[in-house]
């Protein structure tokens, strides 16, 4: 009984549970479909919302640019620039150990000649006959040591002309000031001094193959000192430059004149020079020049010198002076193409020495008077071609009865600023008293530039 | 003894008498030194009555090759202003007669050093500065003041010079300025309506002048007799440009003064083309003492040039 009652609960319980789940099933699937439709129709509303500002934005933007049209280009084109700008600001941040070194050039110069007598008879340091000769090779540097000067150097590396070694020498080494007032400009170190027109001209910018006997004779080669040098402009409308130096050693051949001894003011050499200039017309110009020359006291400078009658020189004091002019035509419009140019220098050495004479005897203080000079005549009459004549004329400085002429065509071939040919034929004739024979020469120059090269106010 | 010391004061005092009266006057205008001819027209301009005005160059030499003249220096040492071309146009006189001249006030790098090329942009800028390139420009080509648009910027770097030296009178400077550049727009306006009909034109120069004044008026630089800058043309190179001009119909052969007439000449010959001078600054040919004068002779004869080949 008790289970029969317990079963008729189950059953009445289990019945009523069911039929009020199906009611709220039912409810629910009505209230979700409802909610669809709901949703439904705010997507379709949403969607429509969408289409039409769609529409208006489209109206609103302008059209999309076509591939390669104007607007692609200029893109393209401020890309590329922003590619170039990065470059460059790459380049500035890059490290260039390089940056502070000077202005590097290097000049070469060979010369092939063919002289007819051997140097016995002609006094020359190099042989006769077929000759190929290096006979320099210049390392130049330069560039501003600070704000108050700028340095520079020449390191000549030539074929020694005995010796065929090659000797590495410092030509020049200077410091020269570039801020100084009063018009004025020093310069120190090793340098070619202001003498005269040429002798402070290297070999490879001359107008013609070899340097003037007379400033072989008399100044040495080359200029070249080891000193001091002061230049003043002068502060006038009119241009004059004057040039005053000391130093111990005048002319590259030369050796300083007093090794081993206690140095005395008179033994340096001191030296000057004057120049002005004047335009005659604008295409004419006369730049005349003078210029000097002291030793006070020499001591053996190239030890004695000995003569072709067996006296010994030994040189005392050293006095030259020199008087130059330089007249040109360049005419303003062409002046690269076409010019004529006259120089001439007038040497005239007044030398002290003690001789020792063959017997024994020794003459002291005595002076020898002797004149030398050069003069010559280049025209241009192209760009690249050139020509001219050259004559040379010196005495001894120890015997004014030995003279020496000689006589120099010359043509001149710059395919460039930096390539030159030159082909030159040399007559020298010396008299007996030089103990020298006469001989003919004929020279081809060959001269290049690499590098950086700027010719300066010396070399006009 | 007496007689020679009298003798010797004389000498003295005319020397002394010499000097002075060679003595510049107190300076009262602004001393100014420009190496080319139309950088003194524009200076002129600019500075008006407040300057004194000398140029290196009278107009007829080459623009690279103007004479070392010692002349030059004394000039140079008294100037307050340099004023130059730039992009190393100058670079065969200027440096060593800047350091004969002993003037630091026009040194570079100091204010009285007036580079033109100042705001610039240069055109042919050479990749490599071998000198297998001929004397090449490192900077670009110089030769910008043949294009009046560009002449502008030098006629600022002037104007901006001149103000910051004398500030007092930069009121009067801009006022010269302005005037000038209303004449110069109205110039440059005609010259572009009487080159237009001839934009595309061909022509070929002796040396690079040209590509400036070129792109400014729509012109075609076609080349240069010249084989590279400051070299000489060869046979070979002359006979490919004869050949290439044929072909592609180049009208015109521009001949600087400076340069020979020959080889312009037979080049213009062997290819039908008409060879016309023109100067490269004022003063280069007779009545182009300025440089409008000489923008209107440059263009007046290119336009006739033109003009009789039809």
């Amino acid at each position: 009984m008790r289970k029969a009652v317990i079963l008729m609960t189950i059953l009445g319980v289990l019945s009523f549970s069911t039929g009020a789940i199906a009611q709220t099933v039912e409810d629910r699937l009505t209230a979700l479909e409802d909610t669809l439709k709901k949703q439904e129709q705010t997507i379709n509303d949403q969607k429509k919302f969408i289409e039409e500002l769609k529409a208006e934005l489209q109206k609103a933007r302008p059209p999309a640019p076509q591939a390669g049209g104007p607007a692609e280009q200029v893109q393209e084109q401020v890309q590329e620039l922003k590619e170039k700008v990065d470059q460059v600001a790459e380049a500035q941040t890059r490290t260039i150990p390089s940056v502070f070194n000077p202005a590097i050039g290097l000049v070469g110069e060979t010369v092939f000649s063919y002289r007819s007598k051997g140097s016995d008879d002609t006094g020359s340091d190099r042989p006769g006959g077929f000759d190929a000769f290096q006979r320099s090779v210049e390392l130049n540097l330069s560039a501003s040591v600070d704000p108050f000067a700028k340095g520079y150097a020449v390191i000549n590396a030539s074929a020694d002309p005995r010796t065929g070694e090659s000797n590495a020498t410092v030509e020049e080494a200077a410091i020269q000031t570039t801020s100084l007032p009063w018009n004025l400009t020093v310069k120190g170190g090793r340098f070619f001094g202001e003498f005269g027109r040429l002798s402070y001209i290297h070999d490879h910018e001359l107008p013609f193959v070899n340097r003037p006997l007379a400033l072989d004779q008399y100044v040495g080669g080359e200029s070249r000192t080891d000193g001091v040098q002061v230049n003043y402009l002068l502060p006038i409308p009119h241009y004059v430059s004057l040039t005053v130096g000391a130093g111990n050693q005048f002319g590259g051949d030369v050796p300083p004149n007093d090794v081993g001894t206690f140095r005395q003011g008179s033994n340096v050499n001191y030296w000057g020079r004057a120049s002005t200039y004047f335009d005659v017309t604008p295409n004419i110009s006369f730049e005349p020049g003078i210029s000097g020359l002291w030793n006070p006291a020499t001591t053996d400078r190239d030890g004695g010198l000995v003569q072709p009658d067996g006296s010994t020189f030994f040189e005392r004091e050293r006095r030259l002076a020199g008087a130059d002019f330089m007249l040109s035509y360049k005419p303003l419009r062409n002046n690269q193409f076409q010019s004529l140019t006259w120089g001439t220098e007038v040497l005239y050495s007044d030398n002290r020495y003690d001789v020792a004479m063959p017997s024994g005897t020794l003459l002291t203080g005595r002076t020898v008077g002797s004149l030398g000079l050069y003069s010559y005549l280049t025209y241009k009459f192209h760009r690249q071609w050139s020509a001219g004549f050259l004559y040379d004329f010196v005495e001894s400085a120890q015997n004014k009865g030995a003279r020496t002429s000689a006589y120099s065509p010359y043509v001149t071939w710059a395919l460039s600023h930096w390539n030159q040919l030159r082909l030159q034929y040399t007559y020298t004739d010396p008299n007996t008293a030089t103990g020298l024979k006469p001989d003919n020469a004929v020279y081809l120059q060959w001269a290049w530039i690499i590098g950086s090269h700027s010719h300066g106010w010396q070399e006009r | 003894m007496k007689s020679k010391l009298h003798c010797l004061l004389l000498v003295i005092v005319f020397m002394g008498a010499f000097f002075v009266a060679a003595m510049p006057a107190h300076a009262a205008k602004i001393t100014v030194v420009t190496t080319l001819t139309d950088l003194a027209d524009f200076a002129r301009a600019v500075g008006g009555d407040l300057v004194e005005v000398h140029s290196l160059a009278t107009g007829v030499e080459d623009t690279h090759g103007v004479p070392m003249k010692p002349s030059f220096v004394p000039i140079m040492n008294r100037a307050d202003l340099l004023v130059l071309v730039g992009f190393d146009c100058e670079h065969a006189f200027l440096p060593a007669l800047l350091e004969a001249s002993k003037n630091p006030r026009i040194q570079k790098g100091t204010p009285g050093y007036v580079d033109c090329s100042k705001g610039i942009v240069p055109c042919d800028v050479p990749k490599s500065t071998d000198h297998s390139e001929g004397d090449v420009h490192p900077y670009g080509n110089p030769h910008y003041t043949l294009d009046p648009v560009l002449a502008k910027t030098a006629i600022a770097n002037i104007y901006n010079a001149l103000a910051a030296f004398a500030p007092q009178h930069q009121a009067e400077f801009a006022r010269n300025r302005d005037l000038y550049l209303i004449e110069l727009d109205a110039k440059i306006a005609g010259w572009e309506k009487e080159l237009k009909p001839f934009r595309g034109l061909k022509f070929v120069s002796y040396h690079e002048h040209w590509p400036y004044f070129a792109e400014r008026f729509g012109l075609v630089y076609y080349g240069t007799i010249e084989l590279k800058p400051g070299i000489d043309p060869t046979a070979r190179h002359i006979e490919e440009m004869v050949a290439s001009m044929k072909a592609d119909h180049v009208p015109i052969v521009v001949r600087e003064p400076q340069f020979p007439e020959k080889v312009p000449k037979r080049i213009a010959e062997q290819t039908g083309a008409t060879m016309i001078t023109l100067p490269i600054m004022p003063g280069g040919v007779p009545n182009t003492e300025t440089y409008v004068k000489m923008m209107d002779y440059i263009v007046q004869t290119m336009v006739t040039a033109m003009q009789s080949r039809k």
